[in-house]
């Protein structure tokens, strides 16, 4: 039970799954040997069209929610795991599932047969892309050029669609990250109170991969995978870099769901053999299928392939079965003035790095105005203003304690805290 | 130049600032094709140089002294989710999900265990919600609880309060702090609350010295009475009043000793005259009992002020109606359990079976033949836990006698106060109805979740 609930994408959503998982609201329940299905009534005229995918396992619901994997699908899934015979096996799935089934086989056989691509055809398109993004590049350097001339305040006193159309032309000339990073702007310049350094600092990074595109050629690969990232050229899966195993500890787990109702989840591994800390990053579009989220304070013993780039790096965990055994707390904590050396670090190899990731020892959290952590040393960082400062204080009832966070634009937002050598998310 | 100089000619921008070469402190030489680009590239220079370079404000404070440990262990991980579904209204049931929430916390407080921290937060802001069960609430959450609420004004009826704290806010609080002071501090430290009072009991107003006596309601004991003994002679009608209602519960009282030398004379055999003035000093007023004359609410005000001890049940069955309301109101007022008893069997009213321990309200009910409107109301009125046979009992006979209306006006008592071993015989009586008796079955099966949901409480608490 405990494991199928593990897969909830937050307690809410395992709370609604066990009010579901209630037979008499089912029917054409079954299961096979990979496939568990049934039809639930919902608020819907029809019911809703449940599969699980147990191989991995996946999910799919034909309800509304956003959520990955729904109530629905996790209901499905307890009451399969109860065993008790409400779930019979039956040989043939239901069409709705088996026609699942079948796409997801499909789709997986579509990415193993484009692993031998036309070499020629590759590089004309690689070409293209080269010189569509080229031209997006030289025109994003007028626009940045054109705010520089007429003044920050000036393009402070700009519409919306000012930014939103500036990104949109580089989405359009394939430069998705850029594109963000400049849309973001625009709600930035008018909710920030420091939106003037703010903007200088990100005009500064924007021209930094303008210049740094134009000596590509010069990168190292690790540099090279840095602005790719800044520019949003992702890579295919087997371009992905080296591998690594070692024991990594999941010590943060985070998701969010940008303005296209893109899901996102960044889970942070800290390697306790190599002392690297790693991101792996997943996406889901509405509707689809998120990955599973790792459990909090678990042990996952096995093989990551690391995209290439600056520390913190991205990777992919590449085992289909690792070891997953229990961790006791968050390892390699230090005091902030270490932390913030590391970042220091780390920025001087990547200076597009936003997302800090940073394991903290002996925090103190203080209620001020605005919420701080403060260290033995009496070094402070403010907390993000979205953080639940109340629950960070009752978990930590005054006492110094090891948390884990995300270090933004000098604001620190915490992830999980360790109370009684077990990582709690907050 | 540094970063400000940098920052102010972006501001204005290149085409009213004119920018050459520019050296960034500490960082190095920019040299670029325009003033645009030279401006661009010494922000992509000290953006980078800042960022890293970044040092955290030190901060000076002291932190506040950390919550005191909590030395109860931890509830099971079962109930600990059965709380967080019905702390977030997870789940629906007969009564609402507040009131097995209050029989969850009712269990841990006894159990002597207490709620991961991690649903402190939830439990406070359920309290803020709930007045009602906030001393349950307060007991639950423990040291770390009112650790936490010392930090957000929304809780703070639930923070530890230091002794001297109690006094300057006494003094200093607007009179609603004031009266929410008393009235949490007469729940732990009654005579202390009450010094407060007197202390500056002279220089209040006359509405706020009779809102003050009403907090002693709570934590009330012969040890007011000297105090309220000298409010009966307050220059305001209201405290005297206020002070005489007090005075009712306390039999030990020397006004009641008065009363009862009033009394005596009187039961049986005659009405009593116009009150002297000593009697008007004890709160005998001109206020009519609704369909009695003036005697008659003379007699009855001076025995609902009388000691009980005066009398003996027995006396019940030849005792005149207006008597009966007298000693009813003297029941209600000194929670004479006898007395109560005495009266619900001789007259029950959803009153009196309020005021009765649980075993003593079930026997009255046990009693009662007809299972019509007045005893749905009776039985709504019956405060739980229900011992086991007689919840048992009552389910049988609700079904047997295809009480349906009953069933319907006291299904939330029901659902709090039957026994969970009663969850068999309302299943069987739910297998029994028709499709068509969908307002019956509706009910049944809220009656139905809630004793599995309390027998899942218990279970988890013992």
């Amino acid at each position: 039970m405990a494991q199928v609930l593990a897969h909830a994408p937050d307690p809410s959503s395992a709370k609604a799954a066990r009010g579901v998982a209630n037979p008499r609201t089912w029917s054409d329940l079954g299961s096979n040997d990979s496939l568990v299905w049934g039809k639930c009534q919902g608020s819907a005229r029809a019911p809703y069209q449940v599969t699980v995918d147990l191989t991995e396992p996946a999910f799919r619901c034909t309800c509304p929610s956003r959520k990955l994997p729904c109530k629905h699908g996790l209901a499905l899934l307890l009451m399969w795991a109860a065993n008790n015979g409400e779930v019979a096996d039956i040989e043939n799935a239901e069409p709705f599932a088996a026609d699942w089934a079948a796409q997801r086989a499909g789709r997986k056989a579509a990415r193993s047969t484009d692993r031998a691509p036309d070499p020629e055809a590759q590089a004309k398109r690689l070409a293209e892309r080269e010189s569509l993004m080229s031209a997006g590049i030289d025109d994003f350097e007028r626009w940045l050029h054109d705010i520089v001339r007429q003044g920050l305040a000036s393009a402070r006193r700009q519409p919306p669609s000012f930014w939103d159309t500036a990104g949109a032309r580089l989405v359009d000339a394939q430069l998705p990250g850029l594109g963000g990073r400049v849309r973001a702007m625009g709600s930035d310049i008018h909710a920030r109170t420091d939106w003037a350094p703010h903007l200088l600092g990100e005009l500064g990074r924007w021209y930094l991969a303008v210049r740094a595109w134009r000596r590509r050629d010069e990168l190292d690969d690790a540099a090279m995978g840095d602005l790719r990232t800044v520019l949003g050229w992702s890579r295919r899966r087997d371009e992905i870099g080296d591998r690594v195993a070692d024991r990594w500890w999941v010590v943060g787990l985070s998701q969010e769901e940008d303005d296209n109702s893109l899901l996102s989840q960044r889970t942070w591994l800290y390697g306790e053999r190599t002392g690297e800390t790693v991101m792996l990053l997943d996406f889901a579009a509405a509707g689809q299928a998120l990955k599973v989220a790792h459990v909090l304070g678990s042990i996952v013993d096995g093989e990551v392939a690391r995209y290439p780039g600056g520390e913190p790096r991205r990777a992919l965990l590449t085992d289909d079965e690792p070891k997953i055994t229990q961790g006791a707390g968050l390892p390699h904590a230090t005091d902030i003035g270490t932390a913030l050396d590391r970042a220091a670090h780390w920025l001087a190899g990547n200076p597009w790095l936003r997302r800090v990731p940073m394991a903290l020892k002996d925090m103190t959290v203080v209620p001020a105005e605005p919420p701080l952590v403060v260290d033995r040393t009496g070094a402070a960082l403010t907390l993000a203003p979205e953080t639940d400062i109340w629950q960070l204080l009752a978990l930590s009832g005054g006492h110094p304690v090891r948390l884990f966070g995300e270090w933004i634009d000098e604001r620190l937002h915490p992830l999980s805290v360790e109370i009684d050598d077990r990582l709690v998310a907050l | 130049m540094n970063w400000d100089d940098l920052l102010s000619t972006a501001l204005v921008g290149t085409s009213r600032r004119g920018v050459d070469q520019l050296t960034i402190d500490g960082a190095g030489d920019v040299h670029a094709d325009s003033a645009e680009a030279t401006v661009l590239a010494a922000a992509a220079l000290a953006a980078g140089y800042r960022r890293a370079g970044w040092t955290p404000p030190t901060w000076r404070g002291t932190p506040a002294p950390p919550a005191e440990p909590d030395d109860r262990p931890e509830c099971t991980p079962a109930a600990t989710q059965l709380l967080e579904l019905l702390l977030n209204r997870g789940i629906r049931v007969e009564g609402g999900p507040e009131l097995l929430a209050v029989h969850w916390l009712t269990s841990a407080r006894d159990a002597g265990r207490r709620p991961p921290y991690r649903l402190v937060v939830d439990l406070l802001r359920f309290g803020t919600a709930n007045t009602a069960p906030r001393a349950l609430v307060r007991d639950v959450i423990g040291p770390r609880g009112a650790w936490l609420a010392q930090h957000n004004p929304s809780w703070r009826w639930a923070a530890a309060v230091p002794p001297q704290d109690v006094v300057e806010r006494f003094a200093t609080g607007t009179r609603v702090e004031r009266l929410t002071l008393l009235a949490d501090l007469r729940a732990t430290e009654p005579d202390f609350a009450r010094t407060l009072v007197e202390d500056t009991w002279a220089d209040e107003q006359a509405a706020t010295r009779a809102s003050f006596l009403d907090t002693l309601h709570t934590g009330l004991s012969m040890g007011d009475e000297p105090f309220l003994e000298r409010a009966l002679d307050d220059r305001a009608a209201t405290v005297r009043a206020a002070a005489a209602v007090l005075l009712d519960r306390l039999p030990e009282s020397a006004r009641a000793k008065r009363m009862a030398e009033r009394a005596k004379n009187l039961v049986g055999k005659e009405l009593p005259d116009e009150p002297d003035e000593a009697a008007r000093r004890d709160g005998i007023t001109d206020h009519r009992e609704p369909g009695y004359g003036r005697s008659a609410s003379w007699l009855i005000q001076i025995l609902a002020a009388t000691p009980l001890s005066t009398w003996d049940t027995a006396q019940l069955e030849k005792a005149e109606r207006e008597v009966v309301i007298g000693w009813t109101k003297a029941a209600l007022r000194q929670r004479n359990q006898e007395w109560l008893t005495a009266l619900a069997h001789h007259q029950p009213s959803p009153e009196l079976i309020a005021a009765l321990a649980p075993e003593a309200a079930t026997d009255v009910l046990d009693h009662q033949k007809k299972l019509d409107a007045r005893f749905g109301g009776l039985l709504a009125a019956a405060p739980g836990p229900w011992p086991p046979g007689f919840s048992v009992t009552i389910v049988n006979r609700l079904r047997a006698h295809k009480a349906n209306n009953v069933l319907q006006l006291a299904a939330p008592a029901l659902a709090e106060h039957l026994d969970p071993t009663a969850l068999a015989a309302v299943e069987a009586w739910l297998l029994t109805l028709d499709a068509d008796e969908k307002a019956t079955r509706r009910a049944l099966r809220g009656i139905a979740h809630a004793l599995t949901i309390r027998a899942t409480i218990r279970q988890e608490f013992t």
